[in-house]
């Protein structure tokens, strides 16, 4: 089942902002909290997502609606393709149902689903889903600063705590100065190698907060592979109330 | 079934208006929405059917190779914020043995039950052409708030089970039919409140001409304890109706199940209709769903005719115990490849195979290639009585 790349898409929708902080000096694991805080979303969100897998002989496009609200209420709409137009998705704490509209059907997907990775696209479960460690599962050390994407960044990096299950050996991050937005993270393996390289390709003012718009993930080891995540639109903290969040609404989302 | 090997995610139409439960106000993404929406696909599908000389029809070893062009067409309108109106329309041409063999007849196996409106016209011709028409959605929704109510040929869905639904009173399906996604609709009125975000009371009637035709139940749903659990109760044709289903989980596994008793008072006679299923995703996009399936009104001998028997609830298959098993595995991303596989046990060890490659060739362009075989053992001897294969070309708009 195909059904799991929403889960990823869903976290990088809700990948959406806090308040940006003042640019005192601050500590590694205060960089990384602010740019992690950006990286989980504010309140709530209702946007629009496209993505583009990209492989040396083709590329598959998909538009999204999301409606986030904090990391336990989120309903996605599918825009495109025409195939799959109208399936929606809702997600209430550790439950997912799958809306197929045109069987008229209402499908529980089973909780191994939600934690595993879109096989399509070059995201990973611990990329996305388990973001919330970067701060707590990580020893942080400011590394410096360096210009990534016209942006002035800390170079920070990211080691795992011992008691930590972490996949990666270590995690370099570029974080923007001012508005702690990640402009780049490679993701290295325990033998130390390169596996993923995640670069913000445009970041800019979208619902009023700076985020990153357009997003790429690179695999290392697969010359041409790339999943592009592009942030069509965005609002933020519109206040959505938890029983937005059902299966009536699921089946009565409109394109 | 075919919605689980692999094709979870259909095309489709959207139904009903946006406004929220309650009273609050729609958070929507913004811009205006059209009130018309229109989608549908166009799909060429060719098959090549082999039969033993099983029946009395074909008294010979028989190749039947059938083309078949079809074109659906979804429409909705949103007339206001609480009504919207759906349109589902098939056009199907036919050329091909099958057409051929069965003649003027062959219209009659494309018409699906027998509806209070007749919505379908079909002719065929001597030479093997065969044209078919049929609207199988049609009907109005009104919503307000917690309410729902929608008139019209309509399909009424009440499955919470993966595979095998013995509480769908309202629809039957051939499940060897994988070419009818959307499948039949019932002339029917369904009557929904929610209760809260997954909790609903809903009462439908699929009206007829005869009272033993007809079809009315109610069904409450709630949600507890992160299960979805569902209780109904009403009368399906000749009998009366008890039924319950559930969808939740065993750890990281989805665990579903439905059963429906079904009461029949001019025979004296109780019939049970079950089922029970797990399934699992596994890292690297691997999905399994096992299931079992009990129906007292089966049998666990003979070779039966798995293709040509149309299931209820109350027969969902023609064998007492089912076991079932399939599979989806995504090669690529592009391409997609799934088995099913049901085994009756019985003398006969009837067992259904469904092998289906999936195949992203553009956007909007799919290619199926799809195979269905019936094996069985029949004079101490293994057979494949009916083996078929289709090839389909698919787009969708």
């Amino acid at each position: 089942m195909k059904n799991v790349r929403f889960w990823v898409v869903l976290w990088m929708a809700a990948w959406g902002l806090t308040s940006p902080a003042g640019a005192q000096e601050l500590s590694a694991t205060e960089i990384v909290r602010r740019a992690d805080e950006k990286m989980r979303g504010s309140e709530s969100s209702i946007g629009e997502v496209k993505m583009t897998i990209v492989r040396p002989t083709w590329t598959r496009d998909m538009q999204l609606k999301t409606w986030v609200k904090g990391t336990e209420y989120a309903l996605i709409l599918v825009t495109a393709p025409a195939r799959e137009r109208g399936t929606a998705f809702l997600k209430r704490g550790n439950e997912i149902w799958n809306w197929q509209p045109s069987i008229d059907r209402v499908v529980k997907l089973p909780p191994s689903m939600m934690s595993q990775s879109w096989m399509g696209s070059d995201f990973t479960n611990d990329d996305l889903v388990k973001e919330s460690s970067m701060v707590e599962d990580f020893e942080h050390r400011l590394l410096g600063r360096e210009e990534v994407g016209g942006r002035l960044c800390y170079q920070i990096e990211l080691t795992p705590r011992p008691d930590a299950a972490v996949v990666w050996g270590k995690i370099l991050t570029w974080i923007d100065r001012q508005d702690f937005v990640q402009m780049k993270a490679e993701f290295y393996d325990e033998d130390g190698w390169l596996v993923n390289t995640m670069v913000t390709t445009r970041a800019g003012e979208m619902g009023g907060k700076v985020i990153p718009i357009v997003m790429e993930v690179i695999p290392a080891d697969k010359p041409g592979h790339k999943t592009v995540m592009e942030q069509l639109s965005i609002e933020f903290d519109k206040p959505i109330p938890d029983d937005f969040f059902s299966i009536q609404n699921m089946k009565r989302l409109r394109l | 079934m075919r919605s689980l090997t692999g094709k979870v995610l259909l095309l489709g139409l959207l139904l009903g208006p946006v406004p929220l439960v309650g009273s609050a106000q729609t958070p929507d993404a913004g811009g205006s929405l059209d009130p018309w929406q229109a989608s549908g696909y166009v799909k060429i599908l060719q098959s090549a059917i082999f039969l033993e000389p099983v029946s009395p029809r074909l008294p010979f070893e028989t190749q039947l190779y059938d083309n078949l062009l079809h074109q659906r067409l979804n429409l909705d309108w949103y007339a206001s914020e609480h009504l919207s109106l759906q349109l589902g329309w098939r056009n199907r041409l036919f050329w091909g043995d099958q057409v051929r063999l069965f003649g003027a007849s062959f219209i009659e196996l494309q018409e699906e039950g027998d509806e209070l409106l007749d919505l379908s016209w079909g002719h065929a011709s001597p030479s093997g052409v065969a044209v078919h028409s049929a609207i199988d959605r049609l009907y109005a929704t009104w919503t307000r708030g917690l309410w729902e109510v929608r008139l019209g040929r309509q399909r009424i869905n009440w499955g919470i089970s993966t595979i095998w639904n013995p509480n769908d009173l309202f629809n039957t399906f051939s499940f060897v039919d994988f070419d009818y996604e959307e499948r039949p609709g019932s002339d029917a009125l369904r009557i929904q409140r929610y209760l809260g975000f997954a909790a609903r009371l809903e009462l439908a009637v699929r009206p007829a001409g005869r009272l033993d035709e007809a079809v009315i139940a109610g069904l409450y749903a709630f949600n507890r304890a992160e299960y979805d659990v569902q209780i109904l109760a009403g009368r399906m044709r000749t009998d009366w109706v008890l039924g319950a289903g559930w969808a939740g989980a065993l750890g990281e596994a989805g665990f579903k199940g439905e059963w429906t008793a079904f009461y029949d008072p001019e025979a004296d006679r109780i019939d049970l209709a079950a089922t029970v299923a797990l399934d699992y995703m596994w890292p690297g996009a691997f999905y399994l769903n096992a299931g079992f399936l009990y129906t007292s009104t089966g049998t666990t001998d003979g070779a039966l005719d798995l293709f040509g028997y149309r299931p209820s609830a109350k027969t969902l298959y023609p064998f007492t115990y089912s076991l079932l098993l399939t599979s989806s595995y995504a090669f690529t991303p592009l391409l997609n490849g799934s088995l099913t596989l049901i085994y009756s046990p019985g003398p006969s060890h009837t067992t259904f195979l469904n092998p289906t490659l999936t195949l992203s060739i553009a956007d909007n362009w799919d290619l199926a290639l799809v195979g269905q075989l019936e094996a069985l053992r029949r004079d101490g001897t293994g057979t494949l009585p009916v083996k078929a294969a289709f090839l389909r070309l698919k787009f969708s708009y």
